[in-house]
């Protein structure tokens, strides 16, 4: 079994390179969230991460989504390095490079749906006007064309995971980060959710979902074990490879 | 990132919370209405003062004795400027009249079966009497049963008093004497300011057959009538040496050697009124002032306590931000704006509230309103500055919040 997947040596053109990351907690003792670990996502790859509660899975998706710095490695985002930029830069890259959905799909309660969708354009500086036109757009092809005035407060869980997905995909992000997208929907708006995700990968978008789930990793291309804060397995769908 | 936005967001986030952010505000509103209430009386008052000493009066000298220690006030009238005083005044350059003024208590003024008690009878004499200030009629004629009235005096009869009517006056000795009103008057020339400003009844009438109060005068040799207060009408232009002289020829007055030792003889000229009146206001203006500072400052460490809670439960909202690109400077962006609103909600509310706290007591003192405008321009920027300071500490902690926890909070 391989410590290290995908490519050792970094693909250039990859979304994503990850390269001998560790991250390191002193929590009383230190705990080590991550060691040494190796992952490159292609462009245009849709990538599943699986693993228990305290694999580590959570802290990779932090660290790809530039909201953590790692303690030792690399990780890059279409070009960026992320762990070496400064807390404002790393904040305009996941701003204009990065696209978050959440399980608990983190809407600002009091911004209505377009307002909710336009909020990653306000801080990269768009117009008023510009802002809410894309968010209308985007609103219209998650089908939520008629919840545009809406608050939160108002819509469903799935309709508040679709404004949540046009959110992420209003700068035209070079990646998708999902955690756990289905976790706190129902079946059926589940797999309306993963359709979506499905599109977006047809589009020819990066996706990186993170998930405990084995039905929602499958929607995936790769499924990405993580465990102990290694990668155990790297698990090629429909060609599995072992290690 | 775009300033209107944090605003928006900042406008829901007070929305959503209407009870708190009213409460939160009041501090804010009772310092500012405190300040304006009284810069706004403060400025009226002068307005009032500097309007009666400016228009009519601003050429005069008020001559009159007072006290050095500031207590006995009734020894600082006592009648001691003599005839001779009055005509050596009159000689001095740059003046322009002189005129005497002096008080007979009058036992009562009837009209037909009509009585008013206890009148003062203001003696002086017809150049205090300007032709602008007749309303009707005309001005005593010295040596005559004449008198004036001012208009509160005309309306205090059933029967308005006008030119021609005659009235019966009981003098301090008893005699009683028929008098016939000249002229209805809006106020003389040479009336202390503070006078003017009570509009109370009066009554004007020539010193002679009027005032009995006789000195020999020290430098004449011969008895004299002789007034507590003088005042001098001076050239406008040439006030402060005037005055000047006026000061020297006292030293030397028949009232220099009248006045016990501790009476002060002064001149003072219309704007030493207004200095010294605006000194007071001034001094209540900088107290209240200071309990509104006292006021402001409780009112800030409620802004700040109340936005440190927002930061508390908004820590989610915070996490969101950061993770659609917020920086650092844009959290701590939307709490400045946000507690910065609160403090200029404050100050709009606390303005008209002043506004009309200050136009009751102008009202109740019985002068004109006047807007004190810098004040109200200081009073909104100090708001804003007061919100803002208040929000630096909680929008500080804001920026600060790593994003990773707050997405975790709930």
């Amino acid at each position: 079994m391989s410590e290290t997947a995908g490519t050792s040596t970094p693909d250039p053109d990859a979304t994503v390179v990850v390269e001998s990351v560790t991250k390191q907690y002193a929590a009383g003792t230190t705990v080590t969230a991550l060691d040494d670990v190796s992952l490159s996502l292609p462009r245009g790859s849709y990538t599943a991460i699986m693993g228990p509660s305290g694999s580590g899975k959570s802290t990779l998706l932090n660290l790809v989504g530039g909201l953590d710095t790692p303690s030792a490695g690399r990780v890059t985002v279409d070009g960026h390095e992320v762990s070496a930029e400064s807390e404002a830069e790393r904040a305009a890259i996941r701003g204009t490079e990065i696209g978050f959905v959440f399980q608990t799909f983190n809407l600002m309660p009091r911004l209505t749906a377009v307002e909710n969708v336009a909020l990653p354009l306000v801080f990269d500086g768009w117009s008023r006007a510009e802002r809410r036109q894309r968010a209308r757009e985007l609103l219209d092809d998650v089908g939520l064309g008629d919840r545009l005035d809406h608050v939160p407060s108002e819509l469903s869980g799935g309709q508040r995971q679709r404004v949540a997905i046009a959110r992420a995909l209003a700068p035209d992000p070079a990646l998708i980060l999902a955690d756990e997208p289905t976790g706190n929907v129902d079946t059926e708006t589940g797999a309306t959710i993963l359709d979506i995700f499905d599109d977006l990968h047809a589009a020819g978008n990066t996706i990186l979902v993170v998930t405990h789930e084995r039905h929602v990793a499958e929607c995936a291309e790769r499924i990405v074990h993580v465990e102990d804060g290694h990668i155990r397995k790297v698990e090629e769908l429909g060609e599995e490879t072992d290690g | 990132m775009d300033s209107r936005e944090s605003l928006r967001i900042a406008v829901r986030s007070i929305r959503a919370h209407k009870l708190r952010s009213a409460l939160t505000v009041i501090g804010v509103v009772i310092g500012i209405a405190s300040v304006i209430t009284f810069a706004t009386f403060g400025a009226s008052v002068q307005a009032e003062i500097v309007g009666d000493i400016g228009d009519s009066s601003a050429g005069n000298i008020y001559v009159f004795g007072t006290p050095e220690d500031e207590e006995g006030f009734e020894r600082a009238f006592q009648p001691v400027f003599t005839e001779s005083d009055v005509d050596r005044l009159g000689e001095i350059e740059g003046v322009e009249a002189v005129l005497p003024r002096g008080i007979v208590q009058v036992g009562s003024v009837r009209q037909g079966n009509e009585t008013l008690a206890r009148q003062q009878v203001t003696a002086t004499t017809p150049a205090s009497i300007t032709p602008n200030s007749v309303v009707s009629g005309r001005t005593f004629t010295p040596g005559e049963n004449e008198i004036v009235v001012n208009e509160r005096m005309a309306e205090s009869f059933s029967q308005n008093l006008t030119a021609g009517s005659t009235l019966t006056m009981v003098l301090p000795d008893g005699e009683e004497r028929e008098v016939t009103v000249t002229g209805v008057v809006n106020g003389t020339r040479g009336e202390l300011p503070v006078g003017q400003f009570a509009r109370q009844p009066r009554i004007y009438a020539p010193v002679d057959p009027f005032y009995e109060s006789v000195v020999e005068s020290p430098s004449a040799g011969v008895r004299q009538r002789a007034y507590p207060q003088v005042t001098v009408v001076a050239d406008p232009r040439g006030i402060p040496d005037t005055k000047a002289a006026i000061e020297a020829f006292l030293a030397e007055s028949d009232a220099r050697q009248l006045s016990a030792s501790d009476t002060e003889l002064v001149a003072r000229s219309g704007s030493d009124f207004v200095d010294s009146i605006s000194d007071v206001i001034e001094q209540i203006t900088r107290f209240v002032t200071g309990i509104g500072v006292i006021s402001l400052v409780v009112g800030a460490i409620g802004i700040a306590n109340v936005m440190l809670v927002s930061v508390t439960e908004r820590t989610r909202e915070i996490g969101i931000m950061k993770a659609v690109g917020a920086r650092n400077r844009d959290v701590m962006g939307v709490f400045l704006i946000e507690a910065g609103l609160l403090g200029t909600l404050g100050s709009v509310l606390g303005v008209p509230l002043g506004l009309l706290v200050g136009f009751g007591a102008t009202r109740y003192a019985d002068v004109g309103f006047a807007l004190a405008v810098d004040w109200m321009v200081l009073a909104v920027v100090v708001g804003i500055v007061v919100g803002v300071v208040a929000g630096l500490y909680p929008a500080w902690r804001a920026a600060r919040v790593d994003p990773i926890d707050a997405l975790r909070h709930e």
